[in-house]
């Protein structure tokens, strides 16, 4: 079905069928064949009927959402990967899923829920530690930005200081909380120490690896801090 | 807005279309870099593009340091940010998010003849087939209450290639699988030795 080869698919599905005529799998099957022809109503049909005899079947949820996204039903699919979730709570994907479809809608305080709740469950993934960064800084203000700075800064801890768009992060925040505070009388200033950490970590990496665009990255750092 | 020429070179037709082709099940972004014509302030020449993402469109960090970069690399040679690509994740859709807007209104703000280009699926997928020399992208422009408005065959403005063979080459590229070479912003991020210049592209 992922080449688009549908009639294919179609007889692999019926040998199925006559070999495990009952099987719910074979079931999914048939939803996914429908799907693929772009049949949605049939295939939500065929879905919730399996749904009926076997409620608890995560993947038989997840086809429903497909489904809504597939049609560009952004509400429906985010309504029922929450419902989804009040059940699997433990099912990362699906908290990465509705975080993307929150991003692609930009609900930020929607996504950084989901990024916190993934942050939760598993604390050593740096992805979620960068992402929820990202979230974080593009939601702006002081504090989400300064909270932002942190999380590029465990995500550096994380990744040995090898992840680019961390680093980058750290600078861009800098120059940020640089810009909202100026005037304003802040008994604790910010070091300034990470973000020239992390400018260092770039030139270096970049002299290595794309010297090439060094001197570009050099006057882009230049051009953060003076801002 | 006055009717508009806006002359897209083949090389940054193909480069976006290509990583549209690449990343076939994501939304992804881009942006086109030009000038107004010195010969004719009518024609505004989009001489070259760069991909940006295909991941987390709405974030603004990479978008930021991308921006940044790319303005610093182009101004050296008297070009600027004169618009935005974008191509939507599912095949049908053919409207202009949110995200795509508010990136196109900040271009607006240093270009007001900033001109966005939406990838249209059904078009690139007849390519092969027709001799239709148009690009297959739509063109849109922000009218005067700022609205982000679509350019008919009809209206004033225009979108062509520079170079009328450009969708012929653009199909032989997606024949040979051209597509897997092509770098974006994202792909640099991820590894900063891929160049999202692509300098060695067309060669």
């Amino acid at each position: 079905m992922d080449c688009q080869c549908l009639d294919v698919a179609k007889d692999c599905i019926k040998v199925l069928q006559k070999q495990f005529p009952e099987s719910k799998r074979v079931g999914r099957l048939e939803g996914i064949l429908l799907e693929a022809k772009g049949l949605w109503a049939e295939a939500e049909k065929a879905y919730s009927s399996l749904l009926e005899d076997n409620p608890l079947d995560p993947v038989l949820h997840k086809r429903r959402v497909a489904i809504a996204k597939a049609q560009g039903n952004f509400p429906t699919a985010i309504e029922w990967l929450n419902k989804y979730l009040e059940t699997f709570m433990a099912d990362h994907d699906a908290w990465r899923e509705l975080a993307e479809i929150y991003v692609s809608l930009q609900m930020y305080k929607q996504a950084a829920f989901c990024y916190e709740e993934l942050i939760l469950s598993q604390p050593t993934v740096p992805l979620y530690h960068l992402a929820y960064a990202d979230v974080l800084y593009t939601l702006g203000g002081v504090d989400n930005i300064l909270l932002a700075k942190k999380y590029y800064a465990s995500t550096i801890d994380l990744t040995g200081g090898k992840n680019t768009k961390a680093l980058f992060g750290i600078c861009l925040c800098s120059s940020a909380i640089a810009q909202l505070t100026k005037g304003r009388n802040k008994e604790d200033k910010e070091s300034p120490e990470l973000q020239s950490l992390a400018a260092a970590a770039l030139e270096k990496d970049y002299k290595q690896r794309a010297p090439a665009k060094l001197l570009l990255l050099t006057s882009a750092l230049k051009s953060l801090k003076t801002s | 807005m006055g009717e508009l020429k806006y002359e897209l070179s083949q090389n940054a037709y193909i480069k976006l279309v290509l990583q549209a082709r690449k990343h076939k099940t994501a939304a992804v972004n881009g942006v086109l870099l030009g000038r107004v014509s010195p010969q004719n302030d009518a024609v505004v020449e989009i001489a070259d593009s760069v991909p940006l993402f295909h991941s987390h469109l709405g974030l603004l960090p990479n978008l930021e340091i991308s921006l940044i970069m790319i303005e610093e690399h182009y101004s050296a040679q008297g070009l600027g940010i004169v618009g935005y690509f974008h191509a939507n994740e599912r095949f049908d859709d053919l409207e202009l998010d949110s995200i795509a807007k508010n990136i196109g209104n900040h271009i607006c703000r240093y270009f007001p003849q900033c001109a966005v280009l939406l990838l249209d699926n059904k078009k690139l997928e007849a390519l092969p087939k027709g001799k239709d020399r148009s690009p297959v992208m739509q063109l849109y422009i922000r009218d005067a209450s700022k609205n982000w408005k679509l350019v008919g065959s009809d209206g004033g403005c225009q979108l062509l290639t520079k170079e009328p063979a450009a969708n012929a080459v653009l199909s032989d590229y997606i024949s040979s699988e051209k597509w897997q070479d092509v770098v974006d912003f994202d792909d640099h991020l991820d590894d900063i030795s891929k160049d999202w210049l692509n300098p060695d592209l067309f060669k």
